[in-house]
């Protein structure tokens, strides 16, 4: 077993645009296997948070830790604590990411992107690579897909391939930016199913999301972050039955009325 | 690229149009054939010329001062023989031969058809050496662009890379060569550059070879032109690169892929579709472009069409030019869209 | 030193336009020349009676020229004084006629359509040739030219006749005397040649310095001129004496009373040696 306490560890993450705050001072541990929602208003930073982990954004000042190894330290925008390489690229790997417009690469089909990364990155074994894809394929239910260019596909199916292609990187920690927002609600259920069993296979997750339901269901934790900070944060009943921060509560009154 | 080709000659996926072109493209080719072995020999045209001519001919050769210039021209289904002399008292007969009979042709259409192939056969270069006429043209358009191409991305990837210096100096000659005409570019090349450093690129070649000065200047063509398409085509593959999406990038990014790889196996085989048309352009500018070799003693369609006109004051001499053009244009364009159509199946 | 001139002639190559750095230090002078002559004209007092003489203008010979063809006719370093020997030839013409003389500068194509609607005479460098006696007349010539060959300096090769240029590679200027003459002995199959053609002489006497060619086929005029600006680069091998073109003011038909006019200046120049000087001073002082 790993000895380490969390899988990943954010300290006093900031991130500002010249004079504008993005991020002020994040703090969060999360514990392998553990599934978190982050909602709020939109502008509250939850993106930005959520691709800083990555190092799709560059953050201005923090540490970030994945499985206990220090990934990334910044102050005043600059590194000050070099990470090797080899390090950075191997916790890099641990996290899976979900974009919100799935960013399939559209010249692929749909096996060739999921093969691509395990054989291109990790020098993975051609023929290995693929009798996993598909079986990845299977569990979101696209196995006769396989050889479809991506544009052939619904939304919701791209979504489920993306999950697919991040899933075979065999990452600890899977990332969602808005994972359902651009589909169409007819299917958001697709995705939210593949998600929800991801979640009980033991994944540890990040969403972050405007399915309240999928939040109520499934998250181990809700975080509220609202102006760059995380303004509440606990269990889903706690957030959505006792909110105690004016705004979590305005917010969610204004998201279960409309 | 192989199943590129195979899906070019497979003839299953052809169009009905399609198939009914080639059809009618093979019925010429094989006339072609056909008429060629009936056209007349080229000792049958020869004999053609009037007695007065052939004494001149006879003269000739026992003089270390020939007289007669005697042409002949074949050009697959039709040929073509003069005689002329030259000096004060000038003599021209022309023939043409076509279906096993040789004619006159010293006026009306027998006179425009016999210059049709004259001038046909000078422009296309036949029975020179490589570097001339529409042989020229072609090699030097097509080398030029493939070169182009390389080095153009190469230097885009320069131009768009964080390396600071790379950068800029990617930018620098990419100004450099799009800021300067290509006509100066050519003569510093082909002129300036032997005379600095005290080479002549005629000795590229054997001193036996007398072609030699005609491939030096080629090299140096070559090397002005694909220096000059370099500089316009990063422009175009730096373009298309950054035309593609973000998302793409971000997505390479966070499954790990180092920046070389996400460019060769992500980015640029998206951005060929979007590059294909205007390097299409290119090509199109390059092919009349071609004409500014006559600077370094070059001849191309175009400077020999000039020369023909001015030599002959004859102006139907643009008529085969067009024709040739068009035919290489069109050539080409249908190559570019097959190749466009291979990278947008995807779409 | 001499790497010095190498880069100065080589960037004049590519400009295409090294006759007038080449030649700026003297067209200044020639410009100056010229200027007294045209000076010197109002005071002298002709001896030629102009009766039946018709001008555009009276008083005043206008002169069609193509000027941009050093020597014979250029501009000089302020871009609009024409110089050049055809100005001088002409100018002193006018001012033994006690005429003042009006240049005007005509593109090359239809320059003999304008005798008589535009100006009187063409000097410009024109040969001499039957097809245009036909439709006007000619001074006696002022300038006789030959075909010549040039070498390298220090090429040793003997030519006596252009037989001897077989198995060379020869640059010639396109459309010139020079590249028809090569062209008919190779044509022909007299000998065999590899021909350069080239739009300007100057791209001829770069490759002939590259050592792209051996030789270069030229009117003897203009190989003057250069072997007198570099008498160290280059060197004479041959001059065909037995062909000369020459070089006439072309007249309208029907202006024969002009050309009597012309033709009496012309003597006069020849016979007190203001053409030879003239000649020297443009072309230098052959062999």
């Amino acid at each position: 077993m790993d000895n380490y306490e969390y899988i990943l560890e954010t300290e006093h993450v900031s991130k500002n645009f010249g004079n504008l705050v993005v991020l002020k001072d994040i703090n969060l541990k999360v514990k392998k296997g553990e599934v978190i929602c982050i909602i709020g208003p939109s502008g509250a930073g939850k993106s930005t948070y959520l691709r800083s982990l990555n190092q799709l954004e560059k953050i201005s000042s923090g540490k970030i830790f994945i499985k206990g190894d220090l990934f990334l330290h910044r102050e005043k925008d600059r590194t000050v604590e070099r990470i090797d390489k080899k390090t950075q690229q191997k916790l890099l790997l641990e996290m899976g990411m979900c974009f919100q417009r799935f960013n399939l690469f559209p010249h692929k089909t749909v096996l060739e992107n999921i093969c691509l990364a395990p054989v291109e990155v990790k020098g993975e074994d051609k023929e290995t690579v693929k009798k996993e894809a598909m079986e990845l394929l299977e569990k979101v239910g696209l196995a006769d897909k396989a050889n479809e260019f991506p544009n052939r596909l619904s939304g919701g199916q791209q979504q489920r391939v993306a999950i697919a292609r991040a899933l075979a990187m065999k990452p600890e920690i899977m990332l969602f930016d808005e994972p359902t927002s651009a589909l169409d609600p007819e299917l958001v259920g697709d995705v939210l199913q593949v998600m929800k069993d991801l979640a009980n296979s033991g994944m540890t997750m990040l969403v972050v999301t405007h399915e309240m339901g999928f939040a109520k269901e499934v998250a181990d934790r809700v975080l509220f972050m609202a102006d760059g900070i995380i303004a509440e944060e606990g269990t889903p009943d706690k957030i959505f039955n006792n909110p105690e921060n004016p705004r979590t509560q305005s917010f969610l009154k204004s998201i279960l009325n409309v | 690229m192989k199943n590129f080709l195979k899906g070019l000659v497979d003839i299953k996926h052809w169009k009905k149009k399609t198939k009914i072109t080639w059809v009618i493209v093979l019925i010429v080719i094989a006339a072609c054939i056909v008429l060629s072995f009936l056209k007349p020999s080229e000792a049958d045209m020869k004999a053609m010329a009037s007695p007065e001519m052939q004494e001149m001919i006879k003269a000739d050769e026992s003089s270390s001062r020939k007289r007669v210039t005697v042409t002949y021209n074949s050009l697959i289904i039709v040929n073509y023989c003069s005689f002329s002399t030259s000096g004060a008292k000038e003599i021209t007969e022309r023939y043409v031969g076509f279906v096993g009979k040789a004619f006159q042709a010293d006026e009306g259409f027998g006179k425009f058809a016999g210059q049709m192939v004259n001038y046909t056969y000078r422009m296309l270069g036949c029975g020179e050496n490589i570097l001339h006429g529409a042989k020229l043209t072609l090699f030097l358009t097509t080398a030029s662009t493939l070169i182009g191409v390389i080095l153009g991305t190469l230097l885009a990837l320069g131009k768009i890379s964080k390396n600071k210096i790379l950068s800029k100096a990617c930018s620098a000659y990419i100004f450099f060569f799009r800021g300067t005409p290509l006509m100066i570019q050519l003569f510093v090349i082909y002129y300036t550059l032997p005379a600095v450093f005290g080479f002549a690129w005629r000795d590229l070649f054997s001193a036996a070879d007398t072609q030699a000065v005609y491939k030096g200047a080629f090299i140096a063509a070559l090397i002005a032109y694909g220096l000059n398409s370099g500089a316009y085509c990063a422009e175009i593959v730096r373009a298309a690169i950054q035309s593609i999406e973000k998302g793409q990038h971000e997505a390479a990014k966070a499954l790990g892929l180092s920046y070389s790889k996400t460019m060769r196996l992500i980015i640029i085989p998206q951005s060929v579709r979007r590059m294909v048309p205007p390097i299409c352009n290119e090509f199109i500018m390059m092919l009349k472009d071609a004409s500014l070799v006559f600077a370094i003693s070059l001849m191309d369609i175009t400077t020999i069409s000039k020369n023909i006109m001015t030599s002959e004051i004859s102006y139907i001499v643009f008529l085969p030019a067009l024709v040739i053009y068009l035919i290489i244009t069109a050539f080409f364009t249908w190559i570019f869209n097959a190749i466009e159509k291979k990278f947008s199946l995807y779409e | 030193m001499k790497k010095m001139t190498r880069v100065i002639s080589a960037i004049g190559a590519m400009v295409m336009s090294a006759a007038l750095l080449a030649g700026c230090g003297n067209s200044k002078g020639a410009a100056d020349a010229g200027s007294s002559a045209a000076a010197d004209s109002a005071a002298v007092e002709s001896t030629y009676d102009l009766t039946g003489v018709t001008l555009m203008s009276d008083g005043v010979l206008s002169v069609g020229c193509e000027v941009g063809y050093p020597p014979f006719e250029d501009f000089a370093d302020d871009g609009t004084t024409p110089i050049g020997y055809d100005i001088d030839i002409i100018t002193e013409v006018a001012r033994r006629l006690g005429l003042e003389v009006n240049i005007i500068n005509t593109a090359w194509d239809g320059i003999f359509a304008g005798i008589d609607n535009n100006y009187d005479v063409v000097c410009s460098a024109c040969t001499i040739t039957a097809e245009r006696q036909e439709s006007m007349a000619f001074s006696t010539p002022y300038i006789s030219n030959y075909q010549a060959v040039i070498l390298k300096a220090g090429d040793t090769k003997e030519i006596t006749s252009f037989n001897d240029l077989d198995g060379m590679t020869v640059a010639v200027q396109k459309e010139t005397t020079s590249d028809e003459l090569i062209s008919d002995y190779k044509s022909t199959g007299t000998i065999d040649v590899e021909i350069v053609a080239n739009e300007k002489i100057l791209s001829c006497f770069t490759q002939l310095d590259n050592g792209e060619i051996d030789a270069v086929c030229v009117d003897s005029t203009v190989a003057d001129g250069y072997l007198a600006k570099n008498p160290d680069k280059y060197v004479y091998a041959y001059k065909d004496e037995t062909e000369a073109e020459q070089f006439g003011v072309a007249i309208g038909l029907q202006n024969t009373a002009l050309k009597e006019a012309i033709d009496w200046a012309l003597a006069e120049m020849e016979a007190d040696g203001f053409i030879q000087e003239t000649y020297d001073y443009w072309f230098g002082q052959a062999e």
